[in-house]
Parts: structure tokens; C-alpha cells; sequence
């Protein structure tokens, strides 16, 4: 895990209710499919100051962004739409955040079904019975590909990865994210960006 | 309605020619126009009897991209079927929708199916709310439409794939359940699609008749329908373990070939979905440019990559006898059409003016237009 934040962040870990004034968002800074950057973000209104923690993340396996299926997140603002802790679609499944579609650079094709995952399973375990590839286990880098998400790793009892997915849960929750979980269009954003 | 004439801008943009990648650029070898049928804007070039002619709408299918043709002629020439996409309100892609104000559930778009005829000129609505078609080699024409007309913010778009036997018949339900389905292309009597989940996983799918549907490669992308019918070449990138290519049988999803990408020249990295199966040769989009494999009773073999600089191509197309592949890629103007000459890898680039205005809040757009079901004349 790589963890970029400003001095002040230890100040503010230290205050136990620090979570309750604060405002956060993500962002995604694309950098190569497999190694990007997915930081959350927050102050503490009205001060201006700024904080972050970072986390490795990849998102599609291509970097067209208006490729279906393939290409990484396109750039722009989005609106969070709801954050799950035990989610169980038949793709995606744990801890997810579920954001807005978004037409791509193209201004015609649209991307849809994007989200902020790893692989787990519902209840946040692991999967890992096959030689090469889990759906909901944490193997190896090759994990970080995605079909459009952003994707963060986690340990799994066949990879020492780091718990990059907890720590952003744990980080969203306690700077400024909401402590609600289901669907929701809240203030929440995420910015990507190149 | 009858056709317009077509455009002297139009004309001026279809014949901006220049080469592309490291190939020379030899004016006297870049042909007048792209081969094939294609559309800039809403004028779709290349229709038998016919140099050009004006549609009601682009041909766009935003919730499809380009899983599957925007649009297609039907097997007997007389009707162009294509998606069209009705803003409802704008939807500016730098700013969040809560930014715009977009709630969940408002509504922000109406995709539609319409049909061009020929001969007359009609241009007509088939289908509101619906997306993604298919032309099967008697008439039948498949498509995707929503369990409701609009889509709305935060509302996956699911509903049911219907096949009409005519254009004028009545629909009839195939999809065993609701869901998000794309189509694609029949192959013989059984059509094919996509069954799409979160974060856009896709499973290619396989419609036997009303009611029964069967998973014919799980997490993979469409690349062609063999030209007999009987066989699809399907893809996997990196997402899903390592990147291969397979050929299986549509009848019992049997695998009979398969390749491993990671054992060939590695400029081809990864094969996307969308591309095009004539005798034994399939051409593919690669993360490179294109890719050309024979395909044997049980192998796969690459014959050859082309490297093409720029944007990545898609929907490649085989064209003049397989001589040339015809491809487009996305840019920020637009779509730019490729011509490739096959044996000598040199590309020709088709591009739009960058001053060039768009239609409906579109891009000036260029794309090829075909029908992938088989067996079937093109024309």
C-alpha cells in the first residue's frame, strides 16, 4: 500500500470524532491499468486545509476509456449513488461503492454498472479453490485488471496483498464518508483524472 | 420521408484522406472513399444503388458501444435497421449528475430502433425504447428493449430481447427473465448476444427460441460468428486470467480451439470483441491495431499483427475479398475510419475536419455499419 497524505493527517487520526465534520471525495488519478492511484480526499469546513490517504488501484485492461468492458474509468466527475458492505451481485460482490454512469470522452457511448470493488465475497471472505483465477479471491497484480471498476487488493490465503480495500473502507467512513450503507445519491464524489 | 441530398460538407469530409501510422503517405493510393457501408453523422455512405443517403437520427447505440453494430442492412437490401438515441436532457460527461441537478430515477434519454427503407426513403421508429438488433438471413430482426421506455439516472436499463419474423409481425419474448441484454448476430437460427452484470461483465449467450437461453462463454467478449454458423470466436482479456481466444461450437458451447495470447508475438496483447470471420481467416482489434488469425478444425493461429499508431480500432471489418480491413477509432472529434491494406499493413485515415460540426449534440461521427449474423450475403 502506498499511502500519501500531508503531516496534518496525524493530527487529525488522533481526534476520535474527527469523522463527524469532516467532507470527503475520492479520486482516481490513471496512471496504467494495473497502477493507479484511488485516494480519498477530506477537510474539515471551513478550513481549507486538505487530507488524503492513496491506495493502489487499476481499473479496465485497456486505456480507451470509451471501450465497454474493457477500457479503464472515464475521467471526469461522479456521483457516488451507494456504498454496500456486503453486496451480492453475481459479478460484484463485499464492500462496493456503486457510481454514476458517465459518457465517455466520445460524448456518444456510455459507460454503465461502474463501481469501486475488490474481490470477495458477500461477506467479505475469500474464494480460492482454482489453479489460476477467482472471481472473488485475490490472487495476484493481475487482479488489479478490471472491465471499467476501479479495483483495490486485499489479502486472500494465496496472496500477501496488502488490506488496501479495508484501510479505504475504514479511511471512507471514518473522514467524511456517510456511515449509511444501501442506495443513496449523497454528496459524495469521485474525480478521475490522467 | 424522402431522402435528401446529400451534403457538399459531407462529401468534402468523406474524402479528407491521410496515412496513418508509419505508412507513406501516397495520395494516389488512398481510395476516394472508405470500402464498405459506414456513417458520418447521420449519412450513412455505401448502400447498394445508393451513393449516400440522409437517416432521421445518427446511428448511435450509447448503452451498447460497440458490442454490437449501430446499425445493419437487412439480408435482402431493402431496409437499414440502426439504433438512435434521443437526449431528454443534457448530460454534460465533466460534471457529476448531482452537480446537474440529475436525481435518481429522472429521466435521460430514449433509445430507439428505427428502420430506413430503401427504396422509399421512410425512416421510421420499429421500436421505442430499445437497442442493439440483429437481421437473421430470412427477415426475422432481434432486438433489445427496456421494461420501461426511458433511461433514467440510476436505473439499471433491463427488460427482454424480442424477435419480430418481419418487420411488420408482431414481437415475440425469447429472454427467459429480465435483464440487461445486448444482440449481436444470429448464427443460423439461434441468436446471439451479450447478458451483461455488474461492472459490465459480459457473457456471451445463446437464444435457442422463445424462453430458452444458454451461457456460451462466461466473462467474454463476441468476436465473430463463423461464416457457416455453427461456431463463435470469443475473447478474454487480462480481467479474467490469462488473455485467450477460443472457438466454440454453439450447439454445446464445446471448446474446439483455443489460443493463448501470452504465447504470441506480444505486440498483440490483448484481442477485443467485435470483429469479423470470412472462410478461415478472423480479423480482430488488438492493443495494437489489428490482428489476423487462421482458424483450423482445432487451432488457432496468428497470422499476422498490424500495427496501427493512434487510438485503438474497433469493429475491423473484412472488405474487397479480404484484402482489405476497415476499421474506426474514437477521437476526440470523432470517429476516424481505417483502411488497411492487408498485405502491405499500409493504412489509410479517414478523418472528419476538427472544425466540424456534429449533429443533435453529437460529434462528427464515423462508423462502419454491417450485419454480423451468419450465414448470410453481405452486400
Amino acid at each position: 500500500m502506498r499511502i500519501v497524505a500531508l503531516a496534518a493527517v496525524l493530527a487529525a487520526l488522533a481526534c476520535a470524532d474527527a469523522g463527524q465534520a469532516a467532507n470527503g471525495w475520492w479520486t482516481f488519478k490513471r496512471q496504467t491499468n494495473i497502477d493507479s492511484t484511488l485516494s480519498w480526499k477530506w477537510t474539515y469546513p471551513p478550513s481549507a486545509a486538505e487530507y488524503s490517504r492513496s491506495w493502489r488501484a487499476g481499473s479496465g485492461s485497456s486505456p480507451s476509456e470509451c471501450r465497454p468492458a474493457e477500457g479503464w474509468l472515464p475521467a471526469g466527475w461522479y456521483s457516488q449513488w451507494g456504498h454496500w458492505n456486503q453486496y451480492d451481485g453475481s459479478a460484484v460482490r463485499g464492500r462496493v461503492w456503486w457510481l454514476q454512469d458517465k459518457y465517455c470522452r466520445d460524448g456518444v457511448t456510455r459507460r454503465t454498472e461502474l463501481f469501486i470493488h475488490s474481490e470477495e465475497t458477500a461477506s467479505n471472505g475469500q474464494n480460492c479453490t482454482s489453479a489460476y483465477d477467482d472471481p472473488f479471491c485475490w490472487e495476484r497484480a493481475a487482479d488489479y485488471y478490471s472491465l471499467g471498476c476501479i479495483k483495490l487488493a486485499r489479502p486472500s490465503p494465496v496472496a500477501d496483498f496488502p488490506n488496501d480495500l479495508g484501510n479505504a473502507h475504514t479511511t471512507y467512513h471514518n473522514y467524511g464518508g456517510k456511515s449509511d450503507h444501501g442506495a443513496s445519491s449523497d454528496a459524495y464524489e469521485l474525480y478521475v483524472f490522467d | 420521408m424522402a431522402p435528401k441530398p446529400l451534403l457538399l460538407s459531407t462529401v468534402a469530409l468523406a474524402l479528407i484522406a491521410a496515412a496513418c501510422g508509419s505508412a507513406p503517405e501516397t495520395a494516389e493510393r488512398s481510395a476516394a472513399r472508405p470500402r464498405g457501408i459506414y456513417a458520418v453523422g447521420e449519412h450513412v455512405f455505401g448502400l447498394d444503388g445508393k451513393p449516400a443517403v440522409e437517416l432521421a437520427a445518427a446511428p448511435v447505440a450509447p448503452l451498447a458501444g460497440w458490442l454490437t453494430p449501430a446499425g445493419a442492412p437487412s439480408p435482402d437490401g431493402r431496409y437499414l435497421a440502426y439504433n438512435a438515441w434521443k437526449e431528454l436532457r443534457r448530460d454534460d460527461p465533466a460534471l457529476s449528475w448531482d452537480d446537474q441537478g440529475i436525481e435518481p430515477g429522472d429521466p435521460l434519454a430514449t433509445p430507439s430502433i428505427r428502420l430506413y427503407e430503401l427504396a422509399s426513403g421512410n425512416d421510421a421508429v420499429l421500436q421505442d425504447g430499445a437497442f442493439s438488433l440483429a437481421w437473421r438471413a430470412d427477415g426475422a430482426l432481434a432486438y433489445f428493449k427496456g421494461a420501461e421506455r426511458d433511461y433514467r439516472a440510476g436505473v439499471p436499463y433491463v427488460g427482454d430481447v424480442f424477435v419480430r419474423p418481419g418487420p411488420d409481425a408482431p414481437p415475440e419474448r425469447w429472454s427467459p427473465e429480465r435483464g440487461r441484454y445486448v444482440v449481436v448476430g444470429w448464427a443460423g437460427r439461434t441468436l446471439i448476444g451479450y447478458r451483461e452484470r455488474e461492472g459490465e461483465a459480459l457473457d456471451v449467450v445463446a437464444f435457442d427460441e422463445p424462453g430458452r437461453m444458454r451461457i456460451l462463454a462466461p466473462d467474454a467478449g463476441l468476436v465473430a460468428i463463423s461464416p457457416d454458423g455453427r461456431r463463435v470466436f470469443v475473447e478474454q482479456g487480462p480481467a479474467q486470467g490469462r488473455p485467450n481466444l477460443r472457438v466454440l461450437e454453439i450447439a454445446n458451447a464445446a471448446v474446439v480451439a483455443r489460443l493463448d495470447l501470452t504465447r504470441v508475438d506480444p505486440g498483440v496483447g490483448t484481442v477485443n470483441y467485435a470483429g469479423d470471420w470470412r472462410g478461415d481467416r478472423v480479423v480482430a482489434s488488438s492493443a495494437s491495431g489489428l490482428a489476423l488469425f487462421r482458424v483450423s478444425s482445432r487451432a488457432i493461429r496468428l497470422e499476422r499483427a498490424i500495427r496501427v499508431q493512434g487510438p485503438g480500432l474497433s469493429e475491423p471489418r473484412f472488405a474487397d475479398a479480404g484484402r482489405h480491413v476497415v476499421a474506426w477509432a474514437s477521437s476526440r472529434h470523432g470517429g476516424v475510419l481505417v483502411d488497411c491494406e492487408e498485405t502491405t499493413a499500409d493504412c489509410d485515415r479517414f478523418r472528419p475536419l476538427t472544425d466540424a460540426a456534429g449533429v443533435h449534440g453529437f460529434p462528427v461521427w464515423r462508423r462502419n455499419l454491417y450485419n454480423p449474423s451468419r450465414p448470410l450475403q453481405e452486400g
